[in-house]
């Protein structure tokens, strides 16, 4: 079995052109992710979400692009709101909102994603690891 | 359509204790169009018990299976295959559908995911409203298509009660409605006012028979032409 990263991100293809490169900045940092390419972050549902945390994963992040530049119209602002939506039920799990997360790059801009970076690592430095772990990877 | 809610994780997980091996079953039609079972919800609540679960440290098997509609036998019968070998079935019908595998699964225990709510409209995206209790003897030929059973708060059959005010029921006074409850009767009147049709609220409305909105026992419908 492929061990727990410690964060999932769902890129949109779009916002993140080079993924190698995200995992490459991740890593510099110490992290271990994996990435996921989405045709747009729109593709992305509330139970995708929630599947990962149950693999075991501490945070799981979305990338889509800036609303305005949005291939599909308003698939970053939905992926928003399911985001949101997929927050209420670890709010009701008494799990931490903040496991999950978003942020909006444009096309591949470096500063954007050394940003999202930034602040993946931020999250990832407050969270405890995720109590909801399968036990057999704990 | 039939609008439902999910109970709560907690009520579910308590309700569920003890099984190891759990079917979700999700109903495609209504429920999914109100957002609360559907493949999408079957999906995400199935995920969401696989976390709770998982927080108790309990070792427990969840798989989900949809079809389109639990109310009919047709397409039941996928839900019954998968069942097999399970402890136990969550289903995310409403109470029609949960009954319907209920009496088609003899020895596994099936439980509801919803708490059904009612007959309703998508008024707006994630606003459901109540607007038919079933009564049995629909009333909205006189009422201009409005019904005074499931839109009045007080059931009304014979005009506005007098408590609105800038043509909102009286109820929006007890607590905030978000979007506030409009005052039925109101919609009645100006509905048919706009037709030209008032006069139909001349003749006073005997009271309505009850037995046939469910007072009188359970209901059923029973067509000859189609049992053939
Ligand atoms: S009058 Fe009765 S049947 Fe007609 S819409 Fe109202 S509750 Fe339903
Ligand atoms: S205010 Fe209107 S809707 Fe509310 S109870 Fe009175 S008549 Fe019925």
């Amino acid at each position: 079995m492929q061990p727990i990263p410690e964060v999932v991100v769902l890129a949109c293809t779009q916002a993140v052109p080079q993924p190698a490169a995200l995992r490459q900045a991740l890593q510099q940092v110490g992290l271990s992710g994996r990435i996921i390419q989405e045709p747009c972050s729109s593709k992305v549902e509330s139970f995708h979400l929630l599947r990962i945390l149950a693999q075991g994963a501490d945070l799981v992040w979305v990338v889509g692009c800036p609303e305005q530049y949005c291939q599909l119209a308003e698939g970053s602002t939905r992926m928003g709101f399911r985001v949101a939506h997929a927050q209420d039920y670890l709010t009701e799990l008494g799990l931490e909102a903040e496991r999950l997360g978003y942020s909006r790059v444009a096309a591949g801009n470096p500063e954007d994603l050394a940003a999202t970076v930034a602040e993946i690592q931020q999250r990832l430095r407050k969270l405890p690891p995720n109590p909801a772990r399968p036990r057999q990877t704990v | 359509m039939i609008v439902g809610q999910r109970k709560s994780l907690q009520e579910l997980q308590a309700m569920l204790s003890g099984y190891k091996k759990i079917l979700l079953a999700g109903c495609d039609t209504c429920v999914a169009e109100s957002a609360c079972g559907g493949r999408r919800e079957t999906a995400e609540l199935a995920a969401a018990l696989k976390l709770a679960f998982q927080m108790a440290n309990q070792d427990v098997e969840l798989q989900e299976t949809s079809v389109d509609r639990q109310c009919i036998q047709e397409f039941l019968v996928d839900v019954v295959a998968a069942a097999q070998g399970y402890d136990a079935v969550l289903s995310l019908a409403c109470g029609a559908g949960v009954q319907a595998l209920v009496a088609r699964l003899a020895t596994i225990p099936v439980f509801p995911a919803l708490n059904t709510m009612f007959l309703g409209e998508t008024a707006e995206r994630g606003v459901w409203l109540e607007n038919c209790r079933g009564c049995g003897d629909c009333q909205l030929g006189y009422t201009g298509g409005i019904c005074p059973i499931s839109r009045c708060a007080k059931r009304l059959l014979n005009g506005p009660c007098g408590g609105a005010s800038n043509g909102l029921c009286e109820i929006n006074m007890a607590r905030v409605y978000d979007p506030p409850v409009p005052c039925a009767w109101e919609q009645i009147c100006h509905r048919l006012q706009d037709l030209g049709e008032l006069e139909r609220l001349y003749s006073v409305k005997p009271s309505m028979d009850w037995s046939k909105a469910g007072a009188g026992g359970p209901r059923r419908v029973v067509r000859p032409d189609q049992r053939l």
